[in-house]
């Protein structure tokens, strides 16, 4: 539904958004997802028409927003998308209802009209009996759903989120994602996020896009992203991986290779990615998630891929132990569940399943 | 999307070069237009007075580059003596009162003092009220020879005479002192000392160190960068004055460059080479001062932590009266007592003297206000604040607009020419633009209308006017505008909307200041003034040099009530906008 083709955009001599493309389906939740700087608020400040690339096309509906070939740019205000912005950027002249209604007002709605639809997007956002409060007395999570309502009201095609949950706190953050999502699904609209933080793109995508240094790495489902990741970056970007250097010494016939860790040589068999040659005697560098080595109890009954270290440190989490165990010469990261009763310095045994252990060039 | 009515993507607007959004090239435009005005009016004068100064006259009529002005300029009698009177009297002048003015902020903002509020009441109106009716006051009650108060101390000590004369040095000093030096010093400061984090005070309290350690170890050092910066502003403004050393200062033969300029300038012929080149070397000695200037406030060092830990102010217990009234009494004294004498005196036969048979009269309100020339003036000091007012806020507005929401390339510059003409004296950039009124053909024919004074009057706020719109649009932020864009806002809708209604009470208190700043101006019109425009601080200085206090004191009430309630006003809302701010940080 929102396209964008190889959008472009420099900063004198940097590359803000380089070579950029993807697109948007009908009623989905599509997250950006990078680190501060890797062009993910300038792409959807490109969308939302309050910036404007260097070259490439945006297309909504297969109209386009803005096109460098036939010298099209459609201002923000004539693009219907909704937008709430990192500061929620609450007019602090308007009271609640006011704020809600403006997109409406300019838009010319009767004032009878104007005020179911106020009403009842005030309702949906649980701001009921708030319509009247001056916009700057509200508290963030507050402001917030007025930003939303004001932002949903006129039923835009597109709605945009710049890190939105950014500036609340942590219980108050878990909160609003819920409140988001069944919002989204309720209203239906397409949502553009941009977020910094995995676990929010995880937790509230459909599909997300990874990006870095004004490049998109992978796009996918958040499950995709995070069980195949397609560069080490995206690896690394998204959730923890465990990683220690290996070697290859035997070659499977179907992908996978045999490799030893470390200075211990316990070879373990891996799943090689695309980037390793394959060679005998390649250093590469193994990865699993910690939460996939099973470790003691757990790790009987995996037939082959297991190996014995050492408990080095305990870090108890409530649901979860993170255990740092020796192996090798090298401590590992994996998850014990806290029924597991471990003790520093003792002896375990640990199971990678052999389709969770991917190699990596060195 | 059926409720949708109008709006629908699919009208694309056209731009011949997509390279820049069309708001910006516009702008661009605009900008430049902008920057070329503020240039012409505030470096092109200057320039043309550097370049005026190495004119030389030639015997057969013509004229040639050369030093002759410069040299002739240094042997003329007491032009050297007044650039040493200049800084010897700036100096001693902030040697007393900026202690004075730490000590007092320090007193009113971090302890448990009682009437805080008053107090800082008094200096903002200290700070408010025009130099020259506040000088006619200290003038009742100091004067050598029939001073209230010398007459009070003769009578009460047995003597034929009292100690005290406002005329001469210390007369000047003290009255600088009493009038604005300590008032502004108090206002730059109380924001430094208001955002100290108290927690640094309390650790070093519970380290073991009293409150007078803990003010000279911790306090004043942490404040350091707002200290030099208070400094460095006091001193260029310091060196600015004039209405005061103008009153006090030729009976003792008392010049700085500013009255040297004056008087050479109303001699006949006027000797413009002289001013000129005193008026040039008062710039260049300032330059370094400038510089630093400029140089702490944009190193922005300072220390505004947070004040989110607000602890109890320090106890002063026993001296907690004590204290709050001598601060009281020092308040009272620099406004209200001045401003009474002044009012007083328009109601003495002959102003200052009780010793004569008939003390108290009104015919002096009766003649001046049926008086052609005050009514002129008035009308003359209306025009000229209402134009300066209205041209100058929306003149201000557009180039705070430019330099905190254009990427305009040039905006830096634009900045600098912004606040130049507050490092420039009131007389030199007078007698920069009489230059430029006499010598440019096509602004002949304004030199001596009120025209002339309106782009004195702006020049003269543009800095405060300026720096107050932006930092209020700063404040704002982007996403008000873009918000308003995205739920489908035209410029000229979000424009007056959102914008006019944020900034809206900030440009009033602007142009209310800027009227006030032109109704009390005195320095930067003074060169300009020639009889028919001559505006009431004017038409005050001229009757207090020809020493007619009588009507002079009227015009004071006068500037006084026009200056200080438009002050108040613009203060009353400057005060409300700054809190909404701060409201608004706090929630976020």
């Amino acid at each position: 539904m929102l396209k964008l083709d190889h959008i472009r955009k420099t900063f004198g001599s940097y590359r803000a958004v380089d070579d950029l493309s993807l697109e948007i389906k009908e009623g989905e939740i599509f997250a950006l997802l990078g680190p501060s700087g890797c062009g993910k608020s300038t792409t959807l400040r490109q969308i939302a028409g309050l910036d404007q690339p260097d070259t490439g096309d945006i297309l909504l509906k297969d109209k386009p927003l803005f096109s460098s070939a036939k010298d099209i740019f459609v201002p923000a205000q004539k693009r219907n998308m909704g937008m709430v912005f990192q500061s929620y950027a609450i007019w602090p002249h308007l009271s609640v209802y006011e704020t809600v209604a403006y997109p409406l007002r300019l838009r010319r709605w009767s004032s009878a009209d104007v005020d179911v639809a106020v009403r009842a997007i005030i309702k949906q956002v649980g701001l009921e009996g708030m319509e009247d409060r001056a916009s700057p007395t509200l508290s963030g999570g507050q402001q917030q759903r007025v930003a939303l309502a004001r932002a949903l009201v006129y039923k835009p095609d597109v709605l945009l989120l710049d890190e939105p949950f950014s500036n609340l706190d942590v219980k108050l953050r878990e909160h609003m994602r819920v409140e988001l999502k069944i919002l989204q699904r309720r209203v239906g609209v397409s949502v553009v996020l941009v977020t910094h933080d995995q676990a929010e793109a995880l937790s509230l995508a459909d599909r997300l896009a990874v990006m870095n240094a004004g490049r998109i790495e992978q796009i996918g489902t958040p499950i995709e992203l995070y069980d195949e990741p397609a560069t080490p970056f995206v690896r690394d970007f998204i959730g923890q991986t465990t990683k220690f250097a290996a070697q290859i010494t035997e070659i499977g016939s179907n992908g996978d290779a045999r490799v030893e860790i470390g200075t211990a040589k316990f070879p373990l068999m891996g799943t090689a990615s695309n980037f390793v040659k394959r060679e005998m005697g390649e250093k590469v560098i193994a990865c699993i998630r910690p939460e996939r080595i099973a470790v003691a109890s757990a790790a009987r009954g995996h037939g082959g891929n297991e190996l014995e270290g050492t408990v080095e440190t305990m870090l108890f989490l409530g649901d979860r132990y993170e255990c740092l165990v020796q192996i090798g010469g090298q401590a590992i990261l994996a998850y014990v569940p806290s029924s597991e009763r471990l003790k520093e310095g003792q002896r375990v045994p640990l199971a990678f399943p052999k389709e969770a252990l991917t190699l990596w060039p060195n | 999307m059926a409720e949708l009515k109008s709006l629908s993507p699919g009208s694309p607007v056209r731009f011949p070069n997509f390279a820049l959004p069309r708001r910006l090239r516009l702008s661009a435009f605009l900008c430049t237009l902008v920057l070329l005005g503020m240039a012409f009016f505030v470096l092109y004068p200057v320039a043309l007075l550097v370049y005026s100064s190495f004119l030389v006259d030639l015997p057969s009529g013509g004229k040639a580059l050369g030093l002759d002005t410069w040299i002739s300029a240094w042997s003329q009698n007491g032009i050297l003596q007044a650039v040493i009177n200049t800084f010897q009297r700036v100096v001693v002048t902030e040697l007393i009162s900026f202690p004075v003015a730490v000590l007092i902020a320090w007193l009113v903002i971090r302890t448990d003092m009682p009437g805080k509020r008053l107090i800082e009441n008094f200096f903002w109106v200290a700070f408010f009220l025009p130099a020259l009716p506040v000088l006619m006051g200290w003038i009742l009650l100091f004067d050598p020879g029939h001073g209230l108060v010398n007459l009070g101390w003769a009578w009460l000590f047995n003597v034929p005479k009292g100690p005290f004369n406002i005329y001469g040095f210390s007369g000047i000093v003290f009255a600088h002192i009493a009038a604005r030096s300590v008032a502004a010093k108090f206002i730059f400061l109380a924001p430094a000392f208001r955002n100290l984090d108290g927690a640094m005070e309390e650790a070093s309290r519970i380290a073991g160190a009293g409150p007078i350690a803990t003010l000279r170890k911790i306090v004043i050092p942490v404040l350091m960068p707002a200290f030099l910066i208070t400094i460095a502003i006091s001193l260029i403004h310091s060196l600015e004055s004039f209405e005061i050393e103008l009153i006090l200062g030729p009976t003792t033969n008392f010049y700085v460059f500013s009255t040297k300029i004056f008087q050479v300038v109303r001699e006949d012929p006027p000797q413009f080479g002289v001013a000129t080149v005193l008026g040039l070397a008062i710039l260049i000695s300032m330059l370094p001062l400038i510089l630093w200037q400029q140089h702490l406030s944009h190193s922005r060092n300072f220390v505004t932590v947070t004040s989110r830990s607000t602890t109890l102010p320090l106890r002063l217990r026993k001296w907690r009266v004590p204290i709050f009234a001598v601060i009281c009494t020092f308040g009272a004294f620099i406004t209200v007592v001045p401003v009474a004498c002044l009012l007083m005196g328009t109601f003495m036969n002959l102003y200052g003297y009780f010793d004569i048979e008939k003390v108290w009269t009104t015919t002096h309100w009766a003649t001046v206000l049926t008086d052609n020339t005050l009514i002129q003036s008035t009308v003359n000091t209306l025009i000229m604040g209402l134009s300066a007012a209205l041209i100058g806020t929306f003149w201000f507005a557009l180039v705070a607009y430019i330099s905190v929401r254009t990427k305009y390339a040039a905006r830096g510059v634009l900045d600098l020419l912004s606040w130049l003409p507050a490092s420039i004296p009131g007389i030199i950039l007078g007698l920069a633009l009489l230059w430029m009124f006499l010598t440019v053909p096509a602004l002949q024919p304004f030199y001596g209308t009120t025209a002339i004074l309106v782009v004195a009057a702006i020049l003269a706020s543009v800095s405060t006017g300026v720096q107050l719109i932006k930092s209020n649009m700063v404040q704002l932020g982007n996403e008000l505008e873009e918000a308003s864009f995205i739920a489908g806002g035209s410029w000229f809708y979000t424009f007056r909307r959102i914008v006019l209604p944020l900034v809206g009470p900030v440009l009033i208190a602007v142009a209310l200041l800027t009227f006030a700043s032109a109704a009390r101006n005195v320095a930067g019109i003074a060169m300009l003034v020639s009889g028919d425009n001559r505006p009431l601080s004017m038409l005050q200085a001229d009757y207090m040099i020809d020493g007619a206090f009588e009507p002079a004191a009227v015009v004071g009430v006068l500037i006084v009530i026009l200056a200080l309630t438009m002050s108040v006003v613009a203060r009353y809302i400057g005060g409300r906008v700054g809190l909404t701010a701060v409201a608004k940080k706090k929630d976020l």
